[in-house]
């Protein structure tokens, strides 16, 4: 078996093209709605704010990057859930991984760039109309390189794999789907967590309860592996959880 | 070409569809697959480009196992099925966008295809008729060039002057190296098309032979009285008289109704093998 049975960079691109052109219309859809809404807020932000300074932009990006690209992520396989458009997402001449790299670069890479991009255009097209509008107040520019949207970055690159994972395997109300199931796993973990591990949470109740004592303790040496497996397993898995997902389609 | 061995498949652990089939089709035919409802033809479709996974046994199409679903395997099977649907697109994006994915697409052939089948070049994919949709399938999947063309009931919700058409195009573009399977319960528009015929029934393949074998065999004629002949396979009464098919012991040439073979076969499967293992 060959490597370009299932990476071809020319294919790659010619799948990317096709996806950008079937989508055109979802895309400009989505980023019309969103700056919409991030204008409304804003507005909303200047006229009611009781604050003299507005710095609500990194808030607004974190909030708008999250929830858009979740919303995003859920429609990026919605071929697969009509048997007809199935068929011919399927039989399109192209390899799985393929598949799955284009909808990955577009709804996590792709997205964040393009996101980006606009908000930073659209932070300081909203600023320099703030100062007109509103002189009273002080906006504060968008700071990209900021905690908070580094941080939302780093975020919905992890967790985007979830809704990416769910879209190929929930064919109908993806979004509200993934949600329920993020939601149902969260707690089934908690109560097994909680349960394996209550006599640890009863010996350092205290710890608990002040954080910073915690160090050192199994809990926080727990706590450190979860993180871990946060930032370094989570989205791999769901990757491949979407991969193979993708390969165990049939119509 | 395609080579199924062993094949299982089912949809739930109650119902075997498929129990170790064995079908092997050799290139440069265009294969004429007939069988009741619910006899497995769409879901044998379905398999052989990849769509379904069997559950057990071989299959090896064009050298690939189908379920990879490989590009170079999705680039040589291209499959129009009886449902589909197609982007919101003109034809001209569909197949400026779709076409580089398949490496031997030939433009000019396609131009000629959806000329003869007078499909207007600008139109959005979504004005077209059913019929003209299906047209507009046929002209690109002819125009892949793939080794193997599917197609699932292509003559329903054609007009008259397009099944002609389709008859048309379809026998200029077989050659040796390419196979067509078409699954049909519209016999009489594949007549003189469809060679050989295969005839699946509840998940077997009961028949499948040449159609010069067939006329070489059997006998299909009209007559006005049923006589006690020896013979008759099968009968079925019509206005004036009746269609019998009959083994075929004097060299008769006959022409062959697909029709009345299909019900023939389905009536009597044991007597025609028989016939066609002398």
């Amino acid at each position: 078996m060959k490597l370009a049975d299932h990476f071809n960079i020319n294919r790659f691109l010619l799948l990317l093209k096709l996806e950008l052109h079937r989508s055109r219309k979802g895309i400009l859809i989505t980023f019309v709605v969103i700056f919409d809404l991030l204008l409304f807020g804003f507005i909303m932000e200047s006229i009611f704010g009781y604050q003299k300074v507005s710095d609500s932009h990194p808030v607004a990006y974190t909030v708008a990057l999250l929830a858009g690209g979740f919303i995003l992520s859920s429609l990026a396989f919605h071929d697969l859930g009509n048997t007809l458009k199935r068929h011919n997402y399927l039989m399109l001449p192209a390899s799985a991984l393929e598949k799955f790299l284009s909808m990955w670069l577009l709804t996590c890479v792709c997205w964040v760039v393009a996101f980006t991009l606009l908000f930073v255009i659209f932070a300081a097209g909203a600023n320099s109309l703030g100062h007109i509008f509103f002189s009273g107040k002080t906006f504060v520019a968008f700071d990209l390189f900021g905690r908070l949207p580094l941080t939302a970055i780093k975020y919905y690159v992890v967790l985007q794999g979830i809704f990416l994972a769910g879209a190929v395997h929930f064919r109908s109300y993806v979004l509200p789907k993934t949600l329920l199931s993020i939601l149902l796993l969260g707690m089934i973990c908690g109560i097994i967590f909680y349960f394996a591990l209550s006599d640890l949470f009863r010996t350092h109740v205290e710890f608990i309860e002040q954080y910073s004592k915690m160090t050192g303790t199994p809990l926080y040496s727990l706590w450190l592996v979860l993180k871990w497996m946060f930032w370094w397993v989570l989205a791999p898995l769901c990757w491949v959880i979407t991969f193979t997902g993708l390969k165990e389609q049939e119509v | 070409m395609i080579h199924i061995q062993n094949l299982s498949f089912s949809y739930n652990k109650n119902h075997q569809l498929f129990d170790h089939l064995e079908l092997s089709l050799p290139p440069g035919n265009i294969y004429g697959l007939l069988g009741k409802n619910g006899a497995g033809k769409s879901t044998l479709l379905k398999i052989i480009s990849g769509l379904l996974f069997p559950k057990s046994g071989e299959l090896h199409i064009t050298g690939f196992k189908p379920g990879d679903r490989l590009p170079r395997f999705l680039q040589e099977v291209y499959f129009v099925s009886e449902e589909f649907t197609l982007p919101k697109m003109k034809i001209d994006s569909y197949v400026r966008i779709c076409s580089p994915f398949y490496p031997r697409f030939s433009r000019s052939l396609f131009n000629t295809y959806i000329n003869e089948f007078k499909l207007p070049q600008n139109q959005y994919l979504s004005a077209l008729s059913y019929g003209q949709k299906k047209n507009f399938l046929l002209s690109f999947g002819l125009a892949t060039d793939s080794k193997i063309l599917i197609l699932d009931e292509p003559t329903n919700g054609l007009d008259i002057p397009s099944k002609s058409q389709f008859r048309k195009i379809l026998a200029n573009a077989i050659h040796e190296e390419r196979s067509f399977i078409i699954s049909t319960h519209q016999v009489r528009d594949m007549e003189n098309l469809i060679d050989p015929i295969i005839i699946l029934d509840e998940g077997r393949i009961i028949f499948y032979e040449h159609c010069e074998t067939i006329t070489g065999k059997l006998v299909i004629t009209r007559q006005k009285e049923l006589t006690d002949d020896e013979r008759i396979i099968y009968s079925e009464s019509h206005l004036g008289g009746y269609t019998v098919v009959k083994e075929n012991t004097g060299h008769e040439e006959t022409k062959l109704n697909l029709e009345i073979l299909f019900n023939a076969v389905l009536s009597n499967p044991e007597k025609i093998n028989n016939i066609f293992k002398n």
